[in-house]
């Protein structure tokens, strides 16, 4: 482990010399993260007030893209230059930075908070690593929502869909209709997030977790897998032939302007809508599709804070965990930010339907499946996401050979 | 072959004088390029070992020095999105150079014809240049889009059976990257050739007209050898974009539909930053400079390293 | 100018041939501008309309808002200040970037082309050959040797990187134009007693300004709109103005407004373009001075 003492060697003398200028400036906080647009901004804003208030002085270093965002992270780490706190993904992502000693232990914290009660179980599994906490949550994130548009439905006398078969159906009429019934950013990781939507909503919250935490061969190679895969091939009939090379945001635009029925994406698409002055339950409405009610896929934004010997500094780390985790800007951060509390002991009353729905999905622990980058490395997700796009994209591909290519990624992703 | 000799002709010293008086002399053009020197050691050479040596081991989101062999390498040659990217890079690199050197050349040739507005033609041509694909990419991506671009557009004529679909056409997206790419790149192409141009002899002019050659004649014949440095120039330029690809796909297709428009810059910076695969990332570059090796080598040796001095 | 005055054939009046000639150049301008129409309408349209999907259709009301606010309170952050916050930092790695890097071009083509340094060449030819490799490969190791000398996150160290991945590209700029020059200058010089550097301030620097200025142009283009560089180089005070444009225009999860992203990146486009414009006229005229004549 030559590199590993090296690496906290950096660190360590990094620290030192960050420690004497740092000394006479109290509570100063650099905080580095990619939450970058109008919505996002207002979000952070929430944190660095209530961080002001308490007598910190936060320094902003906002850079948009998290693979931006991370390389440039790390580099400070590695340079020994950084930053208070840090964004970061929660699951295997950090497992390195935890290994090599980089990230600060805050497990003291995490026990007088009670975050091991007051969170959902694939949240705090998330963060724990060798049994402490090394990351703090800040919101959750459903990613499997279905949003549609409200008036297409209702024109088209149809019901939101409950499971994927009644979506394919439903979808087939509204294309008679002359509409577009599902809008795809055809994106390979906007291809991907809808696989994982009907994976969990159609083969169940057992079997994501099988592929993607597990890696079970023999799941994968199981008769309601294909099934699954086989619907999943169906939807590629409901999306319109411009759809390769969209952003997610023009997908969601043509729910918005009433060209498209169905949208799946992550709650955070919230914030296109309500740009375009749209309102949750009104001119669109947002399901989880699938069988039994529909399980939520949750994952969420962590913040990380690089290790450091100076007492200033771990000050200050407590402090900003402490605004992090405070009921009140839990509320006000994730209503702007479109996402829910991580707490689940916070009033949500004042927060959005989707929202509302969300937390009240989540108080069963049934219903959370955690996201695949909790349960699955980067390198295993990047090769999942390079066989769904070859499958979508190919209509002649058949069922069997995308389920080879899993195997296979299965076999040689590290 | 011309060579230079750094002394004064008529003066012939001893021989170990000479060689003595030749060292001294050219002692300041030695220390003017050691710093050069030392960047192609420490930075060049170095980075270059560095990331042969991590495609050997199992280094994920942080380097480490283990060793697993050829296993990356195994695991590279089996990826098809690897196999995709490399035959990608090819036609691209093949469509792109020749292209921009062809479009480039005539654009320059055609302003070089004494018109009128040819400052405002040249910086049109080379404005591309100056913009982040980040963003004009989407308006591309938009352009090309059948349901928003110019299958719609020709279509809201009158044309209904009009059909452009390339960029989301699995066998055609890979030549709707060449456009855009000639529309960036070949404004440099032309300035440079335009540069060539405008230092052509006036009096090889005078003659060919004289002697009745038509101007298509000249042009092909007389002026494009006589450009060779600035074709040689702008085609080194052009194939480090090549290379280099990366910023374009993603503003455009980001590699899709599927994965008919990955290229190989976008391999390794996929798997260094995104994917948290520091080793096959590294193999794949590793493979990128052994490709590039044995295609410029050649070409850099007979060129540049064997000849001493200068040579036009 | 007669200085800048063309070669080939001048007809004076309207041919057939003529007309074909501004029939070509008309019809690729069109083609060069069809991104940038696109860019300006969407620019000056409001994000509703923008949903719609008529891209070059021409803005009902046409305002000016995203550019103001692209230039001033688009939020990149905790902050919304637009990517004017980054401008100056780009001026100021920019101006010793590009100066540092095409004199070390220079000072190398000369030292190459006239004077013999054994292994000089072999120096050159990996230089060349390290112009073709991805530098987001060099990130990290160079991250590692710029915190070892004390210099990583400084202007200065953004500046060093400018200058080193700028090396192959000027070096063969500038050899490449040195080897068309009169040899015979050069010997002059040498009888008249002038050592390297005489030569090279004295003789050579003077007639380059052709291929200052192409080269000028090359790395004011790649320097002002680098962002990967600046972003992990230059530390937090310094960071270029894309970082800015990058936040407005990249957000992963954000909500987009293209008329922002648009205006933000014609805005960003400006420097280079104004020097692609100042200096059109001594980069053509310039080379024809000397670089295939001789």
């Amino acid at each position: 482990m030559r590199l590993k003492t090296r690496v906290s060697a950096y660190t360590l003398s990094a620290a030192l010399i960050w420690s004497s200028g740092a000394l006479s400036q109290q509570m100063k906080a650099e905080v580095l993260h990619w939450w970058t647009s109008a919505g996002e901004s207002a979000a952070v804003k929430v944190f660095a007030d209530q961080f002001t208030k308490a007598g910190g002085t936060w320094v902003d270093n906002a850079i948009a893209g998290g693979a931006n965002a991370r390389t440039a992270g790390i580099n400070r780490m590695v340079g020994g230059n950084p930053p208070t706190m840090m964004q970061f993904n929660t699951g295997k992502q950090f497992d390195e930075l935890v290994s090599n000693d980089l990230v600060r232990d805050v497990d003291k914290l995490a026990q007088a908070g009670k975050w091991r009660e007051l969170m959902p179980k694939p949240i705090v599994d998330a963060s724990v690593r060798e049994g402490k906490f090394f990351a703090v949550p800040v919101n959750i994130h459903g990613q499997n929502w279905l949003f549609y548009n409200t008036k297409i439905f209702a024109d088209a006398g149809l019901e939101p869909p409950k499971t994927f078969p009644e979506l394919v159906a439903s979808g087939e009429k509204l294309k008679a209709r002359g509409i577009i019934p599902l809008a795809l950013g055809g994106q390979p990781n906007w291809e991907h997030n809808l696989f994982r939507a009907v994976l969990v909503g159609h083969g169940g919250a057992d079997m994501f977790r099988k592929l993607y935490g597990a890696r079970d061969q023999q799941a994968v190679k199981s008769p309601k897998f294909k099934e699954t895969v086989e619907l999943f091939g169906k939807m590629r009939g409901l999306v319109d032939s411009g759809s390769p090379g969209r952003n997610w945001n023009d997908a969601t635009a043509l729910v918005i302007t009433n060209k498209a029925a169905m949208h799946f994406n992550g709650d955070w698409a919230k914030g296109e809508f309500i740009a375009a002055g749209q309102t949750a339950g009104k001119e669109y409405g947002c399901a989880l599709v699938g069988d039994g009610g529909g399980k939520l896929v949750i994952g969420g934004d962590v913040f990380v804070f690089p290790t450091t010997k100076d007492k200033n500094q771990l000050a200050t780390q407590d402090k900003l965990i402490e605004v992090l985790l405070d009921p009140t800007s839990q509320i006000e951060f994730n209503k702007k930010k479109g996402s829910i509390p991580v707490r689940m002991d916070v009033d949500v009353s004042s927060m959005d339907v989707c929202a509302q729905k969300s937390h009240a999905v989540l108080k069963d622990p049934a219903n959370q499946v955690e996201a695949m980058e909790l349960l699955s490395t980067p390198n295993f997700s990047g090769a999942m996401q390079d066989a769904v796009t070859q499958y979508w994209n190919n209509a002649n591909m058949s069922a069997d050979a995308f389920i080879e290519k899993i195997v296979g990624a299965m076999r040689d992703a590290s | 072959m011309t060579t230079v000799s750094i002394r004064a002709p008529g003066i012939s010293p001893p021989a170990t004088t000479k060689a003595r008086r030749r060292i001294r002399t050219r002692l300041p053009a030695a220390f003017a390029l050691l710093p050069t020197a030392l960047v192609v050691l420490v930075v060049y050479i170095g980075c270059m070992l560095w990331t042969v040596r991590l495609s050997f081991t199992s280094s994920t989101l942080l380097p480490k020095l283990d060793w697993v062999g050829l296993a990356q390498y195994s695991r590279l040659f089996a990826n098809d999105r690897f196999l995709t990217s490399a035959e990608n890079i090819v036609i691209f690199g093949a469509l792109f150079i020749s292209g921009c050197l062809i479009l480039g050349f005539l654009l320059a040739v055609f302003i070089d014809q004494n018109v009128r507005g040819e400052g405002i033609f040249r910086t049109l041509f080379l404005y591309p240049y100056a913009m982040s694909f980040v963003v004009t990419g989407v308006a591309w991506q938009w352009f090309l889009n059948p349901g928003l671009g110019l299958q719609k557009l020709v279509r809201d004529m009158g044309f209904e059976s009009f059909t452009f679909d390339w960029l989301v056409n699995q066998d055609m997206a890979i030549y709707t990257i060449v456009i855009a790419g000639l529309w960036h790149g070949s404004g440099l192409t032309m300035a440079i050739l335009l540069a060539g141009l405008r230092g052509v002899d006036e009096d090889l002019w005078k003659a060919a007209r004289v002697d009745g050659i038509p101007t298509w004649r000249v042009y092909t014949s007389i002026v494009l050898p006589l450009l060779r440095p600035m074709v040689v120039t702008a085609t080194v330029l052009l194939a480090t974009g090549v290379v280099k690809l990366y910023e374009l796909v993603v503003a455009m297709t980001l590699g899709g539909p599927g994965i008919a428009t990955e290229v190989p810059a976008k391999f390794v910076m996929d798997h260094l930053f995104e994917r948290n695969n520091i080793a096959l990332g590294t193999a794949a570059a590793t493979i990128m400079l052994i490709a590039v090796v044995s295609v410029l080598a050649p070409w850099v040796y007979a060129r540049y390293v064997r000849p001493q001095g200068r040579h036009a | 100018m007669s200085a800048v005055e063309p070669h080939g054939r001048r007809p004076r009046h309207l041919t057939i041939g003529r007309i074909g000639i501004y029939a070509f150049l008309i019809t690729a301008a069109l083609f060069f501008l069809l991104p940038l129409w696109i860019m300006i309408v969407t620019s000056l349209k409001p994000m509703d309309e923008i949903r719609l999907g008529n891209i070059v259709a021409l803005p009902t009301a046409p305002t000016f808002e995203a550019w103001t606010k692209a230039w001033s309170s688009a939020c990149t952050g905790l902050e919304c200040n637009g990517i004017s916050v980054g401008f100056w930092n780009s001026v100021r790695i920019l101006i010793p970037s590009v100066v540092l890097s095409i004199a070390a071009g220079a000072i190398n083509g000369y030292a190459l082309s006239f004077w013999r340094v054994k292994g000089a060449n072999l120096m050159f030819g990996i230089l060349l050959l390290g112009a073709f490799i991805p530098y987001q490969v060099f990130l990290y190791p160079l991250v590692r040797i710029f915190s070892m000398t004390g210099v990583y996150n400084s202007l200065l160290c953004i500046v060093l990187v400018h200058v080193i991945f700028g090396l192959p590209t000027m070096t063969l700029l500038f050899r490449n134009y040195y080897a068309g020059l009169p040899l015979e200058l050069f010997k002059a010089a040498r009888i008249d007693g002038g050592g390297f550097w005489t030569i090279f301030l004295r003789v050579i620097l003077p007639m380059s300004t052709p291929m200052i200025v192409v080269a000028s142009i090359l790395q004011v283009t790649g320097i002002w709109n680098d962002f990967i560089f600046g972003l992990t180089f230059a530390g937090r005070e310094n960071l270029p103005m894309t970082v800015q444009l990058n936040n407005i225009v990249h957000s992963t999860q954000g909500e987009r407004a293209y008329n922002v992203d648009m205006a933000a990146t014609m805005l960003a486009a400006l420097v280079p373009l104004v020097v692609y414009f100042v200096s059109g006229r001594w980069f053509v005229r310039g080379i024809a001075a000397g670089a295939v004549k001789g």
